[in-house]
């Protein structure tokens, strides 16, 4: 059954997983173990190459290199996860190659997600940081609850629009400030600073810039220091987003004054 | 009484971070108990040392050893478990701080807060590391306690 694959559709294959789990957020290391499990599983000697950008795939036997290119996309841990265990199904012979094959392409255009009642409601629950609890008042943190949530809106709506780069981390910084200044100014709020920091829990890197020194850390140094760039300089859209907000608000609140 | 609070609110915390990212939902129950168990070893470190590098290393170690025990519970990659459980640690906040500072233009609290947030991200990856190589010794022994369900 094995022989019946031919060289060429199985590095295509490797080729689309790893794309997925690239643009998914998976870790380079893991990208490349699974894709040569994958080649292994088959009967082929196939060695990956993984960078954050790119993603080479070929067999030892021939010089055919298969390139696949890749940007940096969301989180999207459900697809990780599904991909893993359609090839761990493949590796232990569970499935057969073509079996794998579609489900591939099925998770490739399938919309993995939950629904948007769900999100945006995680979405106001990380905005609630426990770095804060007792340092800012309670009432501050439960307005970072509902400021984040817009913020968070602001950056999805913004990123489906708007295709340049960092664009949409900057609208959400821009609506988190501009809503934390006006609270302040209208005395609602104590302190605009710490619903800023609060609130800015969904949008900002940190994630990514600890997986950015893992990588490093494993040897990755091109994909870490990639990631870890692009997390400084999402950081940087936010902050000069909030930055713009927090300005406008209080020119604004100084013309209404004026008159 | 503060910590049961702080478990509450890093748990929300860490289950809303991962319906952000999408993790699988088997994987939300484990994802919240191992960030939420994280930051209450980061509490109770933080009240002996007021530093940064050594609660963040052993919230980290926490996630790390939790992370890929659930992982080998539930058959997921260690990833997913890591992803939302780092997300009340991770200096994102004081990320964001730093950038602003450099909007406007004050060198001084610019480098203050890169430096932070190199330390805090540097400890924490560390701590992964520690993490691993214990759980690696520890692996056939928490392989007999845990029986991965066959059936998943």
């Amino acid at each position: 059954m094995t022989q019946s694959i031919s060289e060429n559709e199985l590095i295509a294959v490797c080729g689309k997983v790893g794309k997925i789990l690239l643009t998914a957020g998976a870790e380079t290391a893991r990208v490349e173990s699974t894709v040569e499990y994958i080649g292994k599983a088959a009967h082929f000697d196939i060695s990956c190459h993984a960078t954050i950008t790119a993603l080479f795939v070929g067999t030892n036997r021939q010089s055919d290199t298969h390139l696949v290119k890749v940007r940096l996309g969301d989180f999207n841990l459900e697809k990780v996860d599904e991909i893993n265990t359609a090839s761990r199904n493949f590796v232990e012979g569970k499935i057969s190659f073509e079996q794998l094959k579609e489900t591939i392409n099925q998770i490739d255009q399938k919309v993995i997600d939950f629904t948007w009642p769900q999100k945006i409601f995680g979405a106001a629950v990380v905005s609630v940081a426990p770095m804060l609890l007792f340092k800012a008042t309670w009432g501050d943190l439960g307005l970072a609850f509902f400021v984040g949530t817009f913020g968070y809106l602001a950056a999805q709506l913004a990123s489906r629009r708007i295709k340049t780069p960092y664009v949409a981390a900057g609208c959400g910084g821009f609506v988190v400030g501009l809503l934390a200044a006006g609270l302040e100014l209208l005395g609602i709020a104590t302190s605009s600073g710490s619903i800023i920091v609060s609130a800015l829990m969904p949008l900002v890197p940190g994630v990514a810039i600890t997986n950015a020194f893992r990588e490093v850390i494993d040897q990755n140094t091109i994909s870490g220091v990639v990631r870890a760039v692009d997390a400084i300089i999402i950081a940087g859209s936010i902050g000069a987003g909030v930055v713009l907000g927090t300005s406008l608000c209080s020119i604004a609140f100084h013309w209404i004054g004026g008159f | 009484m503060h910590l049961l609070v702080e478990f509450v609110v890093s748990f929300l915390s860490t289950v809303g971070f991962g319906l952000i990212t999408n993790v699988p939902r088997r994987s939300l129950l484990p994802a919240g108990i191992t960030g939420s168990l994280a930051w209450v070893a980061y509490y109770l470190v933080l009240q002996v040392d007021p530093g940064l590098i050594l609660p963040n290393f052993t919230a980290a170690v926490v996630i790390g050893i939790l992370g890929n025990i659930s992982a080998m519970m539930f058959r997921v990659p260690v990833n997913i478990i890591y992803v939302p459980s780092l997300v009340s640690l991770v200096p994102g906040g004081i990320l964001y701080l730093c950038m602003r500072s450099f909007t406007l233009g004050h060198e001084q609290l610019t480098s203050q807060y890169l430096f932070n947030t190199l330390t805090i991200a540097i400890s924490l990856a560390v701590g992964f590391v520690v993490a691993e190589v214990i759980f690696y010794r520890l692996k056939p022994l928490i392989k007999r306690l845990v029986q991965p369900d066959p059936t998943k």
